[in-house]
């Protein structure tokens, strides 16, 4: 039980950082990047949350489907955010 | 530099203490020990062989809740999926997208062959998410999800050019997606067109039999569970989602110079 609390609290943590990166980060496929590695510790929570169905569910979506449509966007824009 | 670490700073504290408040402060009730009433009504009920008044003959709570008890709520979830497809096919109208800009290359070959080593590997996972579906936990619109992944994996690794010498084209994956789509509207009405066919009282959706309404579509084949209409619902589902994605992803990596000429009228070597 204390294991599965404190590998949530980390999970949270790194997607705290993760998110936070993403959204300082100018380069915007570096944030992009940022944004997935924030999806994976929210995956390892709601599974240890037991949600396998949402696991499921929101790993291809925002691991693979989000980023890729994210991606193909900024290909058809501009790579760098400018203030 | 210094006002970044106060922000992390502060966020760090936040999260820690709602986190304890959630967790261990108990602020929202017990998370892990417990399950709440609410749980208890559908995991008594989502698969009860002696008490078949509300049963969905489903292990699986959560899609005996997403397709049975809430199935209408589902339905038009799938229209709301269903209506974004069709609105970017809608503003990609009139765009060929067999034209060729160039020679697609794609990644290099130490990442192609990985790819099509993942490639079954995905299809299988996809294929068995959506057919235990009713059983462990996942369902159509996961399956659809993991399928997903392919069409894109494909365009990103060796080019868009590769669906179209496979022959994945736009208006195939229209029709299995229209496909999926008519499976879950017949399997809608088919307790109704029972109940008529054999003079009794069918709703729409209507999985297994209720009080007043005697049709239930059939929970096992042989020995094998298959949850009357969940198992149906689910490989439409499956083939529905799955397809509309892989649409959006070729429609999206349509070269931008093609669209634009294409758009403008102008003509385009071939």
């Amino acid at each position: 039980m204390e294991l599965t609390y404190l590998l949530l609290a980390i999970s949270m943590l790194f997607a705290l950082i993760a998110t936070y990166l993403a959204i300082i980060e100018k380069n915007l496929v570096k944030a992009v990047i940022f944004s997935a590695l924030q999806s994976i510790s929210f995956t390892l929570a709601l599974y240890l949350l037991k949600a396998p169905d949402i696991v499921l569910v929101y790993l291809p979506i925002t691991v693979g489907v989000y980023p890729a449509a994210i991606l193909f966007l900024i290909r058809k824009t501009e790579e760098v955010e400018e203030l | 530099m210094r006002k970044d670490i106060i922000v992390a700073v502060c966020l760090a504290i936040v999260i820690v203490v709602v986190s304890y408040i959630v967790t261990l402060g108990g602020g929202l009730g017990p998370l892990f020990n417990d399950v709440r009433p609410l749980a208890t009504i559908y995991l008594s009920t989502a698969l009860n062989t002696y008490n078949i008044t509300f049963t969905a003959m489903s292990p699986e709570a959560v899609t005996a809740i997403v397709w049975d008890y809430r199935g209408l709520d589902t339905l038009f979830e799938t229209a709301v999926f269903y209506l974004a497809i069709i609105g970017s096919v809608a503003v990609y109208r009139g765009i060929d997208e067999k034209l060729r800009a160039s020679e697609g290359f794609g990644l290099s070959k130490i990442v192609k062959v990985v790819t099509k080593l993942l490639i079954p590997m995905n299809i299988a996972i996809a294929a068995s998410i959506a057919l235990h579906g009713h059983l462990t936990p996942g369902g159509g619109f996961q399956a659809g999800a993991a399928m997903a992944v392919i069409p894109i994996l494909l365009i990103v690794v060796f080019s868009r050019y590769f669906l179209l010498d496979i022959r994945l084209s736009k208006g195939l994956a229209l029709a299995l997606r229209s496909i999926g789509l008519v499976g879950i509207a017949l399997t809608v009405f088919i307790p109704v067109v029972i109940g008529l066919i054999r003079g009794l009282n069918a709703y729409i959706m209507q999985n297994q039999a209720k009080i007043n309404a005697p049709v239930s579509l059939p929970a096992f084949i042989g020995d094998s569970l298959i949850s009357g209409s969940l198992i149906l619902y689910n490989v439409s589902e499956f083939l529905a989602v799955s397809f509309g994605f892989a649409i959006l992803f070729i429609l999206l990596s349509i070269e931008e110079g093609l669209v634009k000429d294409q758009m403008r009228g102008e003509d385009v070597e071939h």
